[in-house]
């Protein structure tokens, strides 16, 4: 039976090598044009834990990591069984297992029978090899001879991989590649599933993180800060790495609440700025959100969503921050809230939020996830000089004492002074001000200042140019998602029509302020409303149902996190 | 040489008469006149309380920001615009209550910036509670029974932390305090000034002879890069020690960036361009 889209499982335990097996395949794939996406997960410990990964290879587009897995490769089923409802298996899943440690009946998730079952001398295979730690190489041969992977680029994957390091562990790699080959050549080995590709353009890899981090560095964001927290830290790290070769700065904050007032600090400064974390750190930064929104200063703040509450589940995602993004400041506090839907919307949104925070004069937080923001996905090599930037309105010739920073005007929005610029001097406060930014304490004063900072909002909601919307014109049942639902909702979508139930999605990439029309619009073509979240208390719905008329007859396919969502958790609701 | 009052504002400040801000807001300017510093060259960052006002009545630009922040912000605008005059002001509470943990890593990080400290041992702003300088014993708002907590030190603090200049100075004596404010702003690195500016509303106009009558001004005799003998005299009490305590310079903060970004970028340029290969795979 051939292929043109196979999910391929494995797992390990620390020191077997699971995760740079996957990246090994992730990076083959992207080489060749292949659309790979690969979802990393680990136990607890700091090193030597479990690991496992799901990596999905097609020459179609892919859009979530499918259902279950056709190959599962597991070179410790002790190691198998600490990933309940992670590593799930179609039935008859063809199983690569080693062959001194193979359990009767094999713990498959749902108790689900294997189909072939190979059983691989992996302790021969090692110390032919001469290499102790190639036992996740010579797996990833032994694999592509099976299913007819692509084993030249494997082998291009390895060189690029391993390059940098010494002569001797390049072609120890390299030899238990072939090592695993050969092996399943000599035995006679093939799987009845085989992959069946056709190549294209050589494509980039990345994970949300790095790619948010990127994109943000596109839009000439040259300062900096954040403090460790997971699954946030590799913007932090990337940034670390990366600004200081564009005259920029990282700086690693001593705490969440310094790290948003440098960026604070750093955006009254006339810079581009930012800070990243996960939902506790929100927790710490929501003052200096209120702040930004008061003071009208520029700056993006990413948090990348994980289990909450308080330290809840770090390694894990969740979509349970939307309202603390939306309502957690105290007060009226104007600002826009983005969410990317994967891996290559993360590149757009950055910019974007960026451009946001420079023409309306606001903060920007980008709810991005952890699913996002670790998985790796192949997409096409970012368009750089594509891009367009936005820079905010500063003063002409400002007369000192003249100059009103929080001057009233048609849009809201003040020409912004900042030191350095002549004439345009003024103390920013976060106290209620007046136009030239004098501590004022009247109502008259405040409703006016209120009107024109929500004017920004109500602004930005009827200019932000945006629509994702999958499926048919007329749809009997429409979805509703955000953020990294969308990959299973968009598939969903694609195979109920093809199998001709009329079906329909949108997923918003502004999610406040709410852009109430368009989500209105879409309710009402509708027959019937589906919404997908990862919230148990169903945050996007009550969220949506304050701004839209929904039906009563929701049909709310919802979960706390700590998991995924399958297609087929969508489709049988669909079908 | 400028007019100090060039430097000051129109708006009238929200202090009390006597209040030993007034001397602060002067003494700045008169430092900020003898700097020949320009005025949209220069910020000056505070957090909250009566002290944090201070932006307000200046001509430079000022941000009056949040409680207890006015270092990280001060610092994310100074490292990201190093060629800014940047001075961080506020309270004995605004800095070390709620802005605490932020001293060891300014300090640490050593950006060239000057914090000044009024301190008046009370908050006055929010009308007499009890701060970490207030006396033990002291009776006030919110210690109706005379306060139990012993109070911080904050020159032995800021000596703990390494920094590498610190003095004290007061409203009571406004040339010498300019000149304190002058020396910190000269000084290449983190520079802090403990300036004892009484509140006369909650903690009485006595408070002035008090200082007076118990001032010991450090003179020539003393060495400020001993810090032993810094450590010393902060230790010795029954006196006010003015002048500059401890003066030990250390690569500021832009220095040491500089070298990193050098090392960063090995001799070549990069462009966006090249950083798309980043993600070849």
């Amino acid at each position: 039976m051939n292929t043109h889209d196979i999910i391929i499982g494995m797992v390990g335990s620390g020191g077997d090598g699971i995760v740079a097996a996957g990246d090994i395949l992730a990076t083959a794939s992207a080489s060749i044009g292949l659309n790979c996406l690969e979802i990393k997960s680990f136990g607890p410990q700091i090193r030597g834990g479990e690991s496992s990964c799901i990596i999905r290879m097609a020459d179609r587009p892919v859009y979530s990591q499918g259902g279950a897995l056709d190959v599962l490769l597991s070179l410790s089923w002790e190691d198998y069984k600490k990933f309940p409802g992670e590593l799930d298996v179609k039935p008859g899943v063809i199983v690569v297992t080693d062959e001194k440690e193979v359990p009767e009946p094999l713990p498959l998730n749902g108790g689900l029978k294997a189909g072939e079952v190979f059983k691989i001398p992996f302790d021969e295979l090692v110390k032919e090899s001469g290499n102790p730690k190639a036992k996740n190489i010579i797996a990833l041969g032994v694999l592509a001879e099976l299913f007819n992977l692509p084993a030249d680029s494997l082998k291009k994957s390895i060189q690029t991989k391993f390059g940098k390091k010494k002569q001797e562990i390049l072609e120890a790699n390299l030899k238990a590649l072939d090592i695993g080959i050969n092996y399943a050549k000599g035995q006679k080995l093939g799987s009845q599933l085989k992959f069946e590709y056709k190549t294209g353009k050589q494509l980039c890899v990345a994970n949300g993180n790095d790619t948010i981090a990127f994109g943000a560095l596109t839009a000439g964001c040259r300062f900096f800060a954040s403090y460790p927290i997971t699954p946030a830290s590799e913007i932090m790290e990337w940034m670390g790495r990366e600004l200081p070769k564009f005259g920029g700065t990282m700086v690693q904050a001593e705490d969440e609440i310094s790290a948003a007032c440098m960026v604070t600090g750093a955006g009254f400064g006339g810079v581009k700025a930012m800070t990243a974390t996960s939902g506790p750190g929100v927790s710490l930064k929501i003052e200096t959100l209120g702040l930004g929104s008061i003071t009208e200063i520029p700056y993006v703040l990413v948090n990348v969503q994980r289990g909450g509450p308080a330290t809840g589940i770090p390694t894990k995602s969740e979509q349970a921050d939307l309202m603390q993004a939306v309502y957690g400041m105290h007060g009226d506090a104007p600002h826009a809230v983005l969410a990317p839907a994967d891996v290559e919307d993360c590149f757009e949104v950055a910019i974007r939020a960026f451009n946001t925070a420079e023409a309306y004069q606001m903060p920007v937080i980008i709810l991005s996830d952890q699913f996002i923001g670790h998985r790796k996905e192949t997409l096409p090599p970012f368009d750089v000089n594509k891009v367009k930037i936005v820079n905010r309105k500063t003063p002409k010739n400002p007369k000192r004492g003249e100059y009103k920073r929080y001057e009233l005007t048609d849009d809201g929005v003040s020409p912004m002074s900042y030191p350095g610029i002549e004439g345009g001097e003024y103390t920013c406060a976060g106290i209620e001000h007046n136009e030239a930014g004098n501590p004022a304490s009247s109502h008259d004063i405040h409703e006016r200042m209120s009107a024109k900072r929500e004017l920004k909002l109500s602004r930005l909601a009827k200019e932000y140019k945006f629509i994702r919307r999958y499926g048919a014109e007329k749809p009997d049942i429409g979805i509703l998602a955000w953020g990294s639902t969308k990959g299973v909702v968009r598939e969903a979508v694609e195979i109920a029509n093809a199998k001709g139930k009329k079906v329909a999605a949108l997923v918003p990439q502004l999610m406040f302020p709410l852009q109430t029309e368009l989500i209105d619009q879409f309710v009402r073509s509708c027959k019937k409303v589906m919404i997908v979240e990862m919230s148990f208390s169903g945050q996007f719905r009550h969220y949506l149902s304050s701004y839209v008329k929904l039906p009563e007859d929701i049909i709310h396919v919802k979960a706390s996190g700590a998991t995924m969502f399958g297609v087929n958790d969508i489709l049988n609701k669909l079908l | 040489m400028p007019d100090f009052k060039h430097y000051i504002s129109n708006l009238k400040p929200i202090w009390c008469p006597g209040c030993g801000d007034y001397a602060v807001l002067t003494g700045l300017a008169k430092a900020f006149a003898e700097l020949n510093l320009e005025t949209h060259n220069t910020a000056v960052i505070t957090g909250i309380g009566c002290s944090s006002r201070l932006p307000g009545y200046l001509n430079t630009y000022g941000f009056n920001s949040i409680h207890g922040r006015a270092i990280p912000i001060a610092s994310g605008l100074k490292i990201s615009r190093p060629e800014l005059n940047v001075v961080v002001a506020g309270g004995d509470g605004d800095m070390f209550a709620i802005g605490g943990g932020h001293m060891a890593h300014a300090v640490s990080r050593n950006i060239d910036m000057t914090l000044l400290v009024m301190d008046n041992n009370i908050y006055g702003l929010t009308k007499g509670q009890a701060s970490p300088t207030t006396p033990l014993g002291s009776k006030t708002s919110t210690t109706a029974f005379g306060s139990i907590s012993t109070p911080i030190n904050t020159l032995k603090v800021m000596l703990g932390y390494n920094c590498s200049f610190v003095a004290q100075t007061s409203s009571v004596d406004p040339s010498h305090l300019t000149k304190m404010i002058v020396e910190a702003m000269k000084f290449p690195g983190f520079s802090y000034v403990n300036i004892l500016s009484p509140c006369v509303t909650y903690r009485g106009n006595e408070q002035y002879q008090v200082i007076k009558a118990n001032t010991n001004y450090l003179d020539g005799k003393y060495d400020p890069s001993d810090v032993v003998e810094a450590w010393k005299l902060v230790n010795t009490e029954g006196k006010y020690h003015m002048g500059v305590i401890c003066r030990k310079p250390r690569p500021a903060y832009h220095e040491m960036l500089s070298k990193l970004r050098d090392t960063a970028l090995s001799g070549r340029t990069y462009s966006i361009e090249d950083e798309v290969r980043l993600f070849n795979p």
